[in-house]
């Protein structure tokens, strides 16, 4: 039990941040290029997994406020040629204010009848995205959205350095890693505690008092807040919003890094982003055939890890250990529950 | 330490010509649907610019140096245009793009393009926000045709008819279809001030039911019908208006811009292609009559390297491009995308379907397609075009 207290009191957020951070200045531009991305999908995964792992809500249309988020920042430093301190958090409000709106008709339905309709919104969204050309660009998107104003960094040694991609990294990385913090307090706060009953139990919660659909609908827009806030970060990155980011395969694609990194964990969609990515990457690069390439191993992984990558990874680290504490004396007991906790962290 | 001098000699000298070989090929990045439906278009494309490839070194390359084309699947998809942009130029350190088919990827492309100064060829991307003033930049060239002249082309027809007064429009309801039927309703007010335009369709892309389009269209009786449906959707849409007696009823003044006279969209069709409609496509492929010798020669080498029996449309998009990049790299008298793109602007090149110039001004080459009447012909099982006549209408003047 010490070693598990250890691991817990390790702030873990900071530490894979220092270690990102070390990316730029390795030299490989591109690798700087698949590090965004990963930090950015691993952000939106992690806002659908407050729905899908801890609150138990299945949204297939999470895409949606990805894509509002991403508009919204687009077309105000492009069009309107703002600062990406006013777009980033305008970002995020709009998103969470969509979400808001739906979110209320969506958490008054359950289960397949919530996904539907969630992904029903998000289809509202791609239509409008796709066809009011004057604001959004239609089909052809917002080309060109510009990097945000990032000179005050050339005085910083080190950071000045970098190109502007790298630069943007940092501030991407500095973003992500806060919108984790943020989500994590949540998460473990009482709060997050109650989404978990709701998840356990819906009934029984409601039971004890607990109004069900308010919490649920907060869940909602904490999540497509953050969403909106990766789908902001992703605009400029790819430097362009286009309509291809609401529509629904991007849904899709997102609940595929989830599940695959692993729903019981805070870090597993994180996991499965960088998978998800890196695979991509690979297969793409290497094949024509990338889609079954690429459909075959995620077939395999999640065979393999029915729990996620995460999920699989600690259910077999704390098989080793009550397989070493076995040999070592009866202590299967406690093994059993720190397994439990581990699932459940 | 003599013979280790003879040694380092000796090294040295053996390794000059080994350098002069082995000098590293042309890199072209190349990203282009090559899955889901946008790959019809997107796989005869790179197909035209593999074949442009391998004849240009089976010719000796360009300055000497071989060409390699690294193609890869952009799945139809913006963002990952981009990220495949990135890695080409990054990572495999190409020296010029091409590539891309939507109306997203091109001008997505283009800015990392842009960021990157890479020369970057659209071949088939039509969009005028691609190098609209404001978008444009000294590293982007397009070769395909924009909507204005597609949609200037298809009135400059339908205004020769002199007894047409009432026209109908159908086009896809996105900015393809409404910017084409925009220049088109623009150029037919001011070329014939006697049509009016009866009645405007847009049916939504991918839509599997034409057919309250078509009645409601049919009830404002026009004398002829501008259409930009295209692909699949123009399947769909042939198939569903010919019982209705659509096209009989405009007596087959049909002009359709969206490439349904190309022997790909003719042969999807097959025996239900609405005969006597008039359509455009970049290469007729099937030349009835006064085919050039370099076309004809074109479409044989196309054909054994397809293995199809009738060879594709959108090919010559793909194998333009290579030509151009070639024509600029043999201009500049270097492989520098900065000396390139400035060797471009004004720069004349072959293709099999004739000289394009890429104007100093808009980056375009202000191609247009060929158009004619699609007709039956007892030598082929299915619509080719009469008379393929190359079009294209700049600006109304007059």
């Amino acid at each position: 039990m010490k070693t598990n207290d250890l691991a817990s009191r390790i702030p873990w957020t900071l530490v894979v941040f220092l270690v990102a951070l070390v990316v730029p200045w390795l030299g490989s531009r591109y690798n700087t290029f698949l590090a965004t991305q990963i930090a950015i999908s691993g952000l939106f995964a992690v806002s659908l997994n407050l729905l899908l792992g801890t609150t138990g809500l299945v949204s297939f249309g999470h895409v949606a406020y990805f894509g509002i988020g991403a508009y919204v920042c687009g077309i105000l430093m492009k069009t309107y040629a703002m600062p990406f301190s006013i777009a980033l958090p305008a970002a995020a409000l709009g998103a969470a204010f969509a979400s808001l709106v739906f979110g209320f008709f969506c958490v008054r339905l359950t289960r397949i009848y919530f996904a539907m309709l969630s992904l029903a919104f998000s289809q509202i969204i791609w239509a409008i995205a796709y066809k009011w050309n004057d604001v959004t660009g239609g089909d052809q998107g917002l080309p060109d959205v510009p990097y945000p104003d990032l000179d005050w960094m050339n005085s910083i040694p080190l950071l000045g350095d970098l190109r502007i991609a790298g630069q943007f990294y940092v501030v991407t990385l500095v973003v992500v890693g806060l919108s984790l913090a943020a989500m994590r307090r949540i998460i473990n706060s009482p709060f997050g505690r109650m989404l978990t009953t709701i998840r356990e139990n819906a009934e029984r919660a409601s039971a004890i008092g607990v109004d069900v659909r308010r919490y649920e609908l907060a869940a909602f827009v904490v999540a497509g807040g953050f969403a909106g806030i990766a789908g902001a970060l992703f605009g400029i990155f790819s430097r362009g919003v286009f309509s291809d980011y609401v529509f629904w395969p991007k849904s899709a694609e997102v609940m595929i890094m989830t599940i695959l990194g692993g729903i019981d964990h805070f870090w597993g969609p994180v996991v499965g982003a960088a998978t998800l990515v890196l695979l991509n990457q690979e297969t793409t690069s290497y094949t024509e055939y990338w889609s079954f390439v690429l459909g075959t191993i995620l077939l395999v992984l999640l065979f393999a890890f029915p729990g996620g990558i995460v999920g699989g990874l600690s259910a077999g680290f704390a098989w080793l250990r009550r397989k070493r504490r076995g040999a070592a004396g009866p202590e299967t007991g406690s093994a059993e529950v720190a397994t439990v906790e581990v699932k459940r962290a | 330490m003599t013979s280790q001098r003879l040694l380092a000699m000796t090294f040295a000298v053996a390794l000059i010509p080994a350098a002069a070989v082995a000098e590293d090929p042309i890199k072209i990045g190349y990203p282009m649907p090559l899955s889901g439906p946008a790959s019809v278009y997107g796989v005869p494309i790179v197909k035209g610019a593999e074949m442009a490839v391998q004849e240009i070194n089976a010719a000796g390359g360009v300055k000497g140096r071989k060409l390699e084309l690294l193609t890869r699947d952009s799945k139809a998809s913006a963002d990952e245009a981009v990220r495949l942009a990135r890695e080409l130029i990054i990572k495999n350190g190409v020296d010029f793009l091409s590539g891309t088919l939507t109306s997203a990827e091109a001008p997505a492309v283009s800015t990392i393009a842009k960021e990157n100064k890479i020369v970057f060829v659209a071949p088939t991307s039509k969009t005028i926000q691609l190098v609209s003033p404001k978008n444009l930049h000294p590293y982007i060239f397009r070769l395909a045709s924009n909507t204005d002249i597609d949609g200037r082309t298809g009135a400059s027809i339908i205004a020769k008819w002199k007894d047409v007064k009432r026209v109908a429009t159908i086009a896809p309801d996105y900015a393809y279809g409404r910017d084409a039927v925009g220049a088109f309703v623009e150029f037919i007010k001011k070329a014939r001030p006697d049509i009016e335009i009866v009645d405007q369709q847009w049916p939504k892309l991918g839509t599997a039911d034409f057919t309250p389009f078509i009645t409601a269209q049919m009830g404002k009786k026009p004398d002829a019908v501008f259409c930009d449906v295209f692909g699949g959707d123009f399947v769909t849409l042939a198939k569903q208006a010919a019982p209705l007696g659509y096209f009989k009823m405009i007596n087959n003044r049909l002009v359709d811009g969206g490439e349904v006279g190309t022997t790909d969209a003719a042969l999807a069709l097959g025996k239900d292609y609405p005969y006597g409609i008039w359509s455009d496509t970049y290469d007729p492929v099937i030349w009835p009559e006064n085919e050039p010798p370099a076309h004809k020669a074109y479409i044989e080498h196309l054909k054994t390297f397809t293995k199809q029996e009738y060879a594709s449309g959108w090919a010559i998009m793909g194998y333009a491009s290579i030509l151009a990049l070639k024509a600029g790299i043999e201009k500049a008298g270097s492989t520098k995308s900065e000396a390139v793109a400035k060797a471009m602007l004004g720069l004349s090149f072959d293709t099999p379907i004739g000289k394009l110039t890429f104007d100093a001004k808009t980056h375009e080459t202000g191609m247009g397609e060929f158009w004619g009447q699609m007709v039956k012909d007892d030598r082929y099982p299915f619509a080719i075009m009469k008379n393929p006549t190359y079009l294209s209408q700049g600006p109304y003047t007059q």
